[in-house]
């Protein structure tokens, strides 16, 4: 969020257009060079279960991530490294949650992109698609039910999860009760392998917005600043009262759905129009363009992003995995509620 | 003065709202109409902004309870019927029971089912799916058989930092009634002997209390005195309670309105064939619903269910032995 | 080899991206592999030189399995925690091992053989697991309930009978019974198991009492007739075989013990080789051996291991007796007190006064007949008239 733009630039009082849009390049470049780490690491076989990359999507989520206040609620999903680094979390935590260390937020008790802080309004996703926005929707009511004002809650979703029924209630619900909600919807042309061809008729997912009563943006994915000029309109919009906000970002998944997949399904025109273009590419001519950076800065910032991520990954790498015989086994709260079982009682 | 067990489960709910301004319930006509079972008739009137109707959309009614806990608040859920709660079921499952265990947030919320059978209800206004959400881990599920218990518990479950799926039982919603409201009660985990007897321990759950009492009253008549457990809370089981009083009668029945497969009184039986095997004289019996849809005719609904008559067969089978 | 996908279990080589020798840095990719969902890449875990690869081209290897080997600094090891030594697995059997996803194994067999599942409470002999619980603290066997009626279905014994039973046994005059008494009780009820019967016939022991007064020292009664049944049984030894299933199991060694009264109880040296030693060699040590056991002071090679007893029990002025075998013998010969009778000598034309003593033979009738039977006892009463012999 731009809590971490002030933070780098102390002396600005105002933040311009100059320094946000750095400010996502870097979280942007950041959360690419974290999934190729990810990737990797893959491959070499130290990640247990699925990866899940962003790769494509970094301008919309930085855009999402930067726009909001560390106050605010936001649920991220599958694809928004990104908007997390933005939002707040430590590459630190990204790390420790796909190596499964128990210094994690999750503890190794779940994994890769199921992770966040709820105290902290992030939180943490399940895998149910869509089943993420009525949780914000709760939060954003509960705020109001308490007299706190001035909360945005968003959450992002792709285009197969507006196939949900989830999706559909609490869309709705959000409308009904007019919560401050930002809805961002990253359509990426392709769920799995499935197009969206298969997942809706509807000419736009901007559509749907008519449906539900509430305000809507489109815009190209690819394109940050037009991402952090829309997204940000929408969150204000949001916070100035006005309902729930459905933006909708058209753009290309480019990578597999996870890295055990090699997407070799996706039509290859897409992969050569304008909506397969590298948001990274893109946001970098911008920057060169309108001379707020050179390509040297880049060259040292990126060098310094992958030590940053190597000395992370090393870190972690170092720390405990969760040990079975530490675990106590309860699943909620009240121990004096429990039902501990004789397999339980550890060694 | 008399309150019958629908109203004790409305004076909970005032007596939440007044006590604690974390509570709201969330449902659907609950607002100004009271909800179809008039569980908070005039609450809307007396606690405004608190007692709100929701869409039809189970799922997201419980996902905005996780939300809304988290931030603090005590949300109530109130389902119109259980069988209504399986579309929420996803985000009951694995968003509010798995909650605490991922994170080490607790998710306190309060989910209120009106379950079991009554007449002409049929398969989708009847069910008793108290199991299938026992089975998950994270979740506490209660079955209250008494005016009393359905007011202190689910005072109780409001108070509780984690999800709680409150089983009301529609049947005893206005047909039975107590003196008064309690002043103190067994804690929730704790089952309470029902009655007290010697040749045979029955234990069961909500509405199926009062047919065990029923049948125990009849075979007293024959001689025969049985004891009857009413485990109050499913989840956690009073497994202790279960084992003492087997231990003093040597003879087991299990009843349940729910369907035989991997229900509540299969679990009991479990329990107590691993645990107290050497305790049973004679092999442990259940009694259940039949295992098909809950039918509509009322003769069928009336064969299809245990009531006392079954009840007290079931128990003699077993004595004869 | 990764895991590169949720349900893959191997993937196949299809080509090598560098060559041992090479040095490589973190990441790089080493090999190219191909899974029933995809074509992917192996890429290094640190940097340093590929030593060696070893594994094939177009072969298809677990996931899991080792694929080559790099060689790397120290340094570099340490930094990514690699040189943390592997924790052993399979050694340490209280760790949490990974499931097995090998589901090839042998199916389980549907059925039960062999074990009658009692499908319902029905019958006199069912003790439920309460009871059996019960009779387990009380120390009790089933032989204990035979005096009680049972009052469940099929008259089976249930818990109220039992616990009725007990409360009135604890009303009587009870004292404990010694370690000897329980054990030669636990003894008996198991010989009981078999079918035993008894055959018996008089012999004469005028010769016997003569030949034991001019002797020096005095044998036992008991020895003349133990050296007859040593001689008789090497003379065929399948009397004294033990029916195991449908096969006979002869002796290898005519052992022959001798019943002692010991405090409350009996007990039984052995004679070893009894067949090859006369009564004269026998003579002192059967007397050390009686002394012996009635100060229950027996060496442990001096019981056991005999295949038929002998027991005197005219000593108690006993004519007639029906003795239990031993539960892991088949005979047991009994000898009871001598006394005179009158015997027709039908030379003479009147009665004679003789000495005579029944000799008693029990036995497990499904080893031996009555004929069997009583041709032994006859063998052994013909052997006991010429004492001398023995």
């Amino acid at each position: 969020m731009l809590q971490t733009v002030l933070d780098a630039n102390p002396a600005s009082e105002t933040l311009t257009a100059r320094d946000t849009t750095l400010a996502a390049y870097r979280f942007m470049l950041r959360a690419r060079v974290l999934d190729d780490k990810f990737a990797a690491l893959y491959r070499a076989g130290k990640i247990h279960g699925g990866v899940f990359l962003g790769r494509g999507q970094e301008a919309l989520s930085a855009a999402v991530g930067i726009s909001l206040k560390r106050t605010d609620v936001f649920a991220p999903l599958i694809r928004d490294a990104a908007g997390r680094l933005a939002f707040g979390e430590t590459v630190l935590d990204a790390v420790r949650t796909y190596l499964g260390s128990s210094l994690g937020p999750m503890r190794g008790r779940d994994g890769n992109v199921h992770r966040g802080k709820p105290l902290e309004g992030y939180f943490p996703m399940i895998s149910h698609l869509g089943a993420m926005i009525s949780v914000v929707n709760g939060a954003l009511f509960a705020r109001r039910m308490k007299g706190i004002s001035g909360t945005v809650g968003a959450t992002c979703l792709g285009d197969g999860a507006t196939s949900t029924g989830a999706f559909h209630e609490a869309l709705n619900q959000a409308a009904v009760e007019k919560l401050p909600l930002v809805l961002v919807i990253a359509d990426n042309q392709y769920a799995y392998s499935t197009p969206t061809s298969r997942q809706f008729i509807c000419a736009d997912l901007a559509d749907k917005a008519i449906g539900y009563g509430v305000e809507t943006h489109s815009i190209d994915g690819t394109d940050l600043a037009a991402c952090l000029k829309t997204v940000g309109d929408a969150v204000a919009r949001a916070r100035a009262s006005h309902g729930p906000q459905l933006v909708v970002a058209k753009l290309l998944r480019l990578c597999g759905h996870g890295e055990h997949d090699d997407s070799n399904y996706i039509d290859p025109k897409l992969k050569n129009s304008l909506l397969g273009r590298d948001c990274l590419k893109v946001a970098e001519e911008f920057l060169f363009h309108q001379k707020w950076t050179d390509a040297a800065t880049l060259a040292t910032w990126r060098s310094k992003i992958v030590s940053e991520i190597e000395e992370a990954v090393a870190q972690v790498r170092r720390e405990p995995a969760p040990d079975p015989y530490d675990e106590k086994w309860l699943a909620i709260s009240s121990t004096y509620l429990s039902e501990l079982h004789d397999e339980d009682s550890g060694s | 003065m008399s309150i019958t067990y629908l109203e004790a489960i409305r004076e909970a709910q005032s007596h939440a709202l007044r006590d604690d301004p974390r509570v709201f319930i969330y449902g659907q006509d609950i607002g100004a109409f009271g909800g179809a079972f008039k569980a908070t008739k005039n609450l809307a009137k007396e606690f405004p902004g608190r007692v709100l109707d929701s869409p039809i959309s189970e799922d997201a009614m419980v996902g905005m309870a996780v939300g809304a806990a988290i931030e603090g608040m005590r949300p109530i859920i109130e389902m119109q019927f259980a069988d209504f709660s399986i579309v929420g079921f996803n985000q009951i499952v694995n968003q509010a029971a798995t909650l605490f265990w991922r994170t080490n947030v607790p998710c306190p919320i309060t989910v209120r089912l009106p379950f079991g059978g009554t007449e002409g209800g049929g398969p989708f206004h009847s069910q008793s799916i108290e199991a299938i959400y026992a089975h998950y881990p994270g979740l506490v599920v209660l079955t209250p058989a008494t005016v009393e218990d359905a007011y202190s518990m689910l005072l109780e479950a409001v108070a509780i930092d984690d999800p709680v799926i409150f089983c009301e039982h529609k049947f005893l919603y206005y047909h039975l009634k107590a003196e008064k409201l309690p002043s103190e009660a067994l804690p929730i985990g704790k089952a309470r002997i029902a009655r007290e007897g010697r040749d045979l321990t029955v234990v069961a759950y909500s509405a199926m209390v009062h047919e065990a009492l029923e049948a125990a009253m009849e075979l007293s008549a024959e001689g025969w005195e049985i004891e009857v457990v009413d485990l109050r809370s499913v989840k956690p089981l009073d497994t202790d309670t279960v084992m003492a009083s087997v231990a003093r009668t040597g003879r087991l029945l299990c009843v349940g309105e729910a369907w035989p497969w991997g229900g509540v009184t299969a679990e009991i039986i479990a329990r107590v064939a691993s645990e107290g095997f050497g305790l049973l004289d004679v092999p442990p019996q259940r009694l259940n619903a039949k295992d098909t849809p809950v039918p509509y005719h009322p003769n069928l609904w009336m064969a299809h269910r245990p009531t006392a008559r079954a009840v007290a067969a079931a128990a003699r089978k077993i004595l004869r032995r | 080899m990764p895991q590169l996908g949720e349900s893959i279990a191997e993937a196949a080589i299809i080509s090598f991206l560098v060559q041992p020798g090479d040095n490589v840095k973190a990441d790089q990719d080493l090999i190219e592999v191909e899974t029933n969902k995809a074509t992917m890449t192996v890429t290094s875990p640190c940097s340093g030189r590929i030593e060696k690869f070893t594994t094939q081209l177009n072969e298809s290897y677990a996931v899991g399995a080792v694929l080559g080997q790099i060689e790397a600094t120290k340094e570099e090891a340490a930094r990514l925690g690699l040189d943390v030594p592997a924790p052993a697995k399979t050694s340490d059997t209280d760790r949490v091992t990974k499931p097995e996803t090998n589901i090839r194994s042998g199916r389980v067999q549907p059925t039960v053989r062999g074990l009658p599942v009692p499908a319902n409470v029905k019958g006199a002999s069912y003790l439920s697991p309460r009871l059996k619980a019960r009779m387990n603290e009380l120390g009790l066997h089933a032989a204990d309930l035979a005096g009680i009626a049972g009052s469940g279905a099929a008259g089976r014994v249930t818990v109220e009978d039992f616990e009725k039973f007990i409360a009135h046994l604890e009303k009587q005059r009870m004292s404990k019974a010694s370690t000897m008494r329980v054990a030669v009780a636990d003894a008996m009820r198991r010989s009981w198991t078999r079918p035993l019967a008894t055959v018996g016939l008089p012999v004469r022991l005028d010769a016997l009492l003569a030949h034991r007064k001019s002797s020096n020292p005095k044998p036992g009664p008991a020895l003349y007739a133990l050296r007859a049944l040593a001689i008789a049984l090497a003379e065929n030894s399948a009397p004294a075989g033990r029916l195991v299933g449908s096969n006979i199991v002869h002796p290898s060694a005519i052992d022959v013990g001798f019943a002692v009264e010991a405090e409350d109880g009996v007990l039984v040296p052995v004679i070893r080789d009894a067949d090859k030693k006369t009564l004269k060699d026998l003579t002192q040590r059967y007397n050390e051996l009686v002394e012996l056991a009635r100060e229950r002071k027996l060496p442990a090679d001096a019981t056991g291991g005999s295949i038929a007893t002998v027991t005197n029990y005219g000593t108690f002025g006993l004519i007639w007796a029906t003795p239990i075998p031993l539960p892991e013998q088949t005979l047991v010969l009994g000898m009871g007190a001598g006394r005179r009778a009158p015997h027709w000598d039908e030379a003479k034309g009147q009665f004679v006064p003789v000495t005579e003593a029944n000799l008693t033979l029990s036995f497990d009738h499904r080893v031996l007949d009555g004929g069997g039977a009583g041709r032994l006892l006859q063998r052994i009463a013909e052997l006991m008239l010429k004492p001398e012999k023995l």
